[in-house]
C-alpha cells in the first residue's frame, strides 16, 4: 500500500505541475487550458522522433521538444489573445478544447497511434527509506511541482512583470489603458507553461502509460488538483495534485478497486464542485 | 396564421420521413448503413446544439451518453426484458438523462466551464471503464435483436429517420417553449433568467438532460445498428471531436445538426476513398472549430446570411409619438413593499447602511441620488442578488427572502441597467417567458402598443437596445407583480421621449395594477411621474417624502445639484 501510494507519487508531482500550470493560465490570462497536457505531449512526441529517428542525442532531441511545446502553446495564446481579448473564459476555453482534438488527431498521423519508444531521461531508485523505493522522477517531479509554484508565486508578487501581469488579469482594458502590452504578457504566460508542462511531462512520460490520448488526458486529473484552489490558489493545487497521486498510487494496490480508480479524478471534480459551490455567485458583477 | 406556424414542422417533418423512405430504397446497400451513421450522429448533434448552442455550455461527453444507451439496450437484450427494442430504446435514453442530472448537478451552480471540465474528466474515465468491462452481452456473443418489422438494414434505416424526426420535433418545440426560451436566457445572462423568475440551476439542468437522453437514444440506435456494441465507438476523443463539430456546424439550428451529421460521416468516407489517413478528419473539425469560434460565427449562421441575402434593415425603435388614452387613476394606498434597516458591506466600504423605503399601493416612489449612492444596490439587495445584505424587505405584509428567482414569483420584479435581454428571441417570446403565465396575443399586442415597442414578431436582435430595455419593462409588467423596481428604465432613450415615457409609466398602477420604485436620472421625469421620493445620498436616506417637499429640501439641493445650482 505505501509502496503503491509513493509510486503514484511520480504521477502526482506531473498533476501537480500541470496544475498550476493550469491556475495561473485560469488566472493570468482567463482559460482554463484543455490542451496543456496535449501540446506537452506533442512536444515529447516530436522528442522522441527526433531521437530515435533522426538520430538526436536524448538531451538534445529533449530540448528541442521542450522549446517545441513552448512554441505551439505561444501559438495558441496569440490567436486567443488576437481574436477573443474581449471573449468569455468559456469561449476561450473552448477554443482549447478545439486545439486539444487537433494535437491529438496529430499525433496520430503522424506518429501512430501506439505508445513511444521514448529514452528514459531519468532512471532507477534516488533513495530507499526502510525497504521503500523512490525513484528519481518521483523526486524530480515533486520537487519541480513545488519549484514552480514558489517560482511563479514570487514572480508574481516581487517582479514588476508578475505585478503586470496581475493587473492585466484583474482589470485588463485598465492595464491596457496604463500601457502595459497585455498580449506579449499574455503571450508569454502561454509559452511559459507550454515550456513547464512539456518538461514534466517528457521526464514523466517513459514511465507513465504514455499514448497520446492518456497523455493528452492528463488534463483531467491536473484540472481535478486545480479545483482544490478553486483554479486560484497556487499551494492548494499542488497539494491536490499529489494527494490525487498518493491515493490513485495506493488505490492501484487493491485488485477490486481496478475500474473504481478511473473514476478517482472525476470523483473529486465532482466532490469539490458541490463543495465549492455552496454559495451563489453571479455571473456579472452587477 | 397560428394553425400554419403549427403545421410547418408537421410539413416538413412528414417530408422528410418521405425523403428518408426514398433514400433507404434508392440507394445501394452500403450508403444505407452509412445513412445510419449519420443519423445516429444526427440525434447526437441535436443533443449538443441545446447544451452548446442554445443555453452556451461546454459538453464533451455526449457519447458517454451514448454510452450509457447503448449499455442500458444491450443489458436489456441480454436480460429478455419485456416490451421490445423500441421501448429499450426510450430506456436507455432516460437512463442517460437521469446519468446527465447527475452529472450535471454539481457543475451547474456555476460555470459552463465547470461542465467541461466534469464532462471531460466523465468521458475520460468511461473511456477506461469501458475498455475493461466491456458491454454486456459481448463475451457472450449475445447481439441486440432490430425490433421484426425492421430487421434489413432499409427498413432500420427508416425506423432510424422516423426516431430522428420525433427528436427534431421534440427540440423544435421544447425550443419554441418555456424551457427554450429559459436556455436561451441563461446562455445570455444569468442574472436576467433569475430576475424573470426562472431558477438558473433548472435552466441548466434542463438543457443538459435533454442533450443526454438525445445522446442516449442515439447510443441505443447504433446498438440495434450494429448488433455488440464495442467502446470504440464512444471513446473520449470522439466525443470531443462531436463537440467541435456542433460548434462549428451550428448545431442549435436543426438543419445544421442534420447537416454536421452528414460531415461527421460524409468527411472520413471521403478521406478513406481518397486514402487519406482518416484522422485528418478531425484535424480539419479542429481548425474550422477553432475558425468558427474565433470568427464568432458558424457555418449555420453564414449559410443562413448566405441564403436570405437579407440586407442590413435598421433596427426597429419606439414609437412614442401616438397619444395614450388616459384611465382613471387610482390613489395610493398602504406601503406594499416595505424595507427597513437595509445594509450592505462590500468589504470595508458601506455600500448601503440602515435604509428604510416604502413603495405605496398603487404608487409610483422615486429613488434619486448622485452616482454612487447605492441605488442599484439597493435594487440588488430588494431583489436577492445580494445573499449578505442585511435588513428585513416584506412584500405585502409577509417577509421576502430566498434567491432572486423565488422572489420574482413571490411577486418582486427589476429590471436592470445593463442590456439583460438575450438577443437569440424573439419580442414575444421574451415576453411570455418573462410573463410566466399564458397571455393572449391581444394582451401582447396592447402592451406592446401602448409603450411603442416593436411588434411581438420582431426578433430582439433587430431591436434597438432603448427600446429592448423598454420591452424588458412590458415584459416584467405582463407578469403582474406586486411591485416592480426600475433601474433608470430611460437611460438608453433620446431625451424628447422621456416626458411620452413617463406618461405612460403614470398609468402603470391603474393599467397594469403594480406599484413601481423608478430610479432615474432625469428630474423631470421624476417630476412628472413620482408622488413620493427617497433621496439615497452615501448609502443613506437623505430625505423621503412627498415629492414637493423632498426636492424643496436645502439638504438635497447640496447633495445633488452642487450648492450653487437651481433646480
Amino acid at each position: 500500500m505505501l509502496q503503491g501510494a509513493l509510486a503514484g507519487l511520480a504521477a502526482g508531482g506531473l498533476y501537480a505541475v500541470l496544475a498550476v500550470c493550469l491556475t495561473l493560465m485560469s488566472r493570468l490570462v482567463r482559460v482554463v487550458n484543455f490542451a496543456q497536457s496535449a501540446t506537452g505531449m506533442f512536444g515529447c512526441y516530436v522528442a522522441v522522433f527526433l531521437s530515435v529517428h533522426a538520430g538526436l542525442p536524448t538531451w538534445l532531441a529533449t530540448v528541442v521538444g521542450i522549446v517545441l511545446g513552448g512554441l505551439l502553446s505561444a501559438l495558441l495564446g496569440w490567436i486567443v489573445s488576437t481574436w477573443l481579448a474581449e471573449a468569455d473564459t468559456g469561449t476561450r476555453s473552448a477554443v482549447t478544447v478545439a486545439v486539444l482534438l487537433l494535437l491529438i488527431s496529430l499525433s496520430f498521423i503522424l506518429f501512430g497511434n501506439k505508445p513511444q519508444p521514448f529514452h528514459p531521461i531519468l532512471d532507477g531508485p534516488a533513495v530507499t527509506v526502510g525497504g521503500v523505493v523512490i525513484s528519481q522522477v518521483t523526486v524530480v517531479t515533486v520537487a519541480l511541482a513545488v519549484l514552480v509554484a514558489v517560482a511563479s508565486r514570487i514572480v508574481l508578487s516581487r517582479t514588476p512583470a508578475g505585478v503586470r501581469l496581475r493587473a492585466l488579469s484583474e482589470r485588463p482594458t485598465t492595464a491596457e489603458l496604463l500601457g502595459i502590452p497585455a498580449k506579449r504578457l499574455s503571450v508569454a504566460v502561454w509559452a511559459v507553461t507550454g515550456v513547464v508542462s512539456t518538461l514534466v511531462i517528457s521526464i514523466v512520460a517513459p514511465s507513465q502509460s504514455n499514448d497520446a490520448t492518456s497523455l493528452a488526458m492528463l488534463v483531467v486529473p491536473a484540472a481535478a488538483a486545480a479545483l482544490l484552489g478553486g483554479f486560484r490558489r497556487l499551494d492548494l493545487a499542488v497539494a491536490g495534485g499529489l494527494g490525487l497521486g498518493l491515493i490513485q498510487g495506493a488505490a492501484a494496490q487493491v485488485d477490486g478497486l481496478s475500474v473504481v480508480r478511473y473514476f478517482l479524478p472525476f470523483a473529486v471534480i465532482v466532490a469539490l464542485l458541490l463543495w465549492s459551490q455552496r454559495k451563489e455567485v453571479w455571473d456579472a458583477a452587477r | 396564421m397560428r394553425l400554419a406556424e403549427r403545421g410547418i414542422p408537421f410539413a416538413v417533418a412528414i417530408v422528410a420521413i418521405a425523403v428518408g423512405y426514398g433514400l433507404s430504397v434508392g440507394l445501394d446497400g452500403y450508403f444505407v448503413y452509412l445513412g445510419m451513421s449519420a443519423v445516429v450522429a444526427g440525434i447526437s448533434l441535436l443533443g449538443l446544439g441545446v447544451v452548446t448552442g442554445s443555453a452556451g455550455m461546454i459538453s464533451l461527453c455526449q457519447l458517454t451518453f451514448g454510452a450509457v444507451g447503448a449499455w442500458t439496450v444491450s443489458a436489456l437484450n441480454e436480460a429478455q426484458a419485456p416490451g421490445g427494442f423500441l421501448t429499450w430504446l426510450v430506456l436507455g435514453g432516460l437512463a442517460a438523462g437521469v446519468v446527465g442530472v447527475l452529472v450535471g448537478l454539481p457543475a451547474l451552480r456555476l460555470r459552463g466551464i465547470n461542465l467541461a471540465v466534469v464532462t471531460l474528466g466523465l468521458a475520460a474515465a468511461a473511456d477506461l471503464a469501458l475498455v475493461q468491462l466491456q458491454f454486456p452481452g459481448v463475451s457472450g456473443g449475445i447481439s441486440v435483436e432490430r425490433p421484426d418489422a425492421f430487421s434489413d438494414d432499409r427498413a432500420y434505416f427508416q425506423l432510424a429517420v422516423v426516431v430522428l424526426v420525433l427528436c427534431c420535433l421534440a427540440v423544435h418545440f421544447l425550443r419554441r417553449g418555456r424551457w427554450g426560451s429559459a436556455w436561451q436566457a441563461v446562455a445570455f445572462s444569468e442574472r436576467g433568467t433569475a430576475a424573470a423568475g426562472t431558477s438558473v440551476r433548472t435552466s441548466k439542468l434542463t438543457a443538459f438532460a435533454v442533450s443526454a437522453t438525445l445522446g442516449g437514444i442515439s447510443g441505443g440506435l447504433l446498438t440495434g445498428q450494429v448488433g455488440l456494441a464495442f467502446p470504440a465507438s464512444f471513446t473520449a476523443i470522439q466525443s470531443l471531436a462531436l463537440y467541435v463539430l456542433a460548434i462549428m456546424s451550428g448545431a442549435h439550428l436543426i438543419d445544421m445538426a442534420v447537416f454536421g451529421a452528414v460531415l461527421w460521416v460524409g468527411v472520413p468516407e471521403l478521406l478513406k476513398r481518397w486514402g487519406i489517413p482518416q484522422d485528418w478528419g478531425f484535424v480539419v473539425f479542429g481548425v474550422l472549430g477553432v475558425q468558427a469560434l474565433a470568427g464568432g460565427g458558424n457555418l449555420g449562421t453564414t449559410v443562413r446570411q448566405v441564403w436570405y441575402r437579407r440586407a442590413r434593415k435598421e433596427p426597429a425603435k419606439l414609437d412614442l409619438a401616438a397619444g395614450t388614452s388616459a384611465v382613471e387613476p387610482v390613489s395610493p394606498g398602504p406601503p406594499v413593499l416595505t424595507v427597513r434597516g437595509l445594509s450592505v458591506n462590500f468589504g470595508h466600504v458601506a455600500a448601503l447602511s440602515s435604509v428604510d423605503i416604502s413603495v405605496p399601493e398603487h404608487g409610483v416612489l422615486g429613488v434619486i441620488g448622485p452616482n454612487g449612492a447605492g441605488k442599484s444596490t439597493l435594487v440588488d439587495a430588494i431583489s436577492g442578488f445580494l445573499p449578505n445584505a442585511e435588513g428585513q424587505v416584506e412584500l405585502g405584509g409577509s417577509p421576502l427572502t430566498g434567491s432572486p428567482s423565488n422572489r420574482a414569483r413571490a411577486g418582486l420584479r427589476r429590471t436592470f441597467q445593463q442590456d439583460r435581454v438575450p438577443p437569440g428571441l424573439t419580442v414575444g417570446a421574451y415576453l411570455k417567458f418573462l410573463a410566466r403565465r399564458r397571455l393572449t396575443a391581444d394582451e401582447i399586442g396592447e402592451a406592446l402598443d401602448f409603450f411603442g415597442c416593436p411588434a411581438a414578431r420582431t426578433p430582439l436582435s433587430q431591436v434597438d437596445v432603448g427600446a429592448r430595455r423598454l420591452v424588458e419593462v412590458v415584459g416584467h409588467l405582463l407578469a403582474r407583480p406586486r411591485v416592480l423596481l426600475l433601474d433608470e428604465p430611460a437611460a438608453g432613450l433620446p431625451h424628447e421621449e422621456h416626458v411620452a415615457f413617463g406618461e405612460r409609466l403614470r398609468q402603470v398602477p391603474a393599467r397594469f395594477g403594480v406599484s413601481v420604485l423608478l430610479i432615474e436620472h432625469d428630474l423631470d421625469l421624476v417630476r412628472s411621474v413620482c408622488d413620493t421620493i427617497t433621496v439615497l445620498d452615501f448609502g443613506r436616506v437623505l430625505a423621503s417624502g412627498p415629492q414637493a417637499e423632498v426636492l424643496a429640501d436645502p439638504a438635497v439641493l447640496k447633495a445633488y445639484m452642487g450648492e450653487t445650482e437651481m433646480l
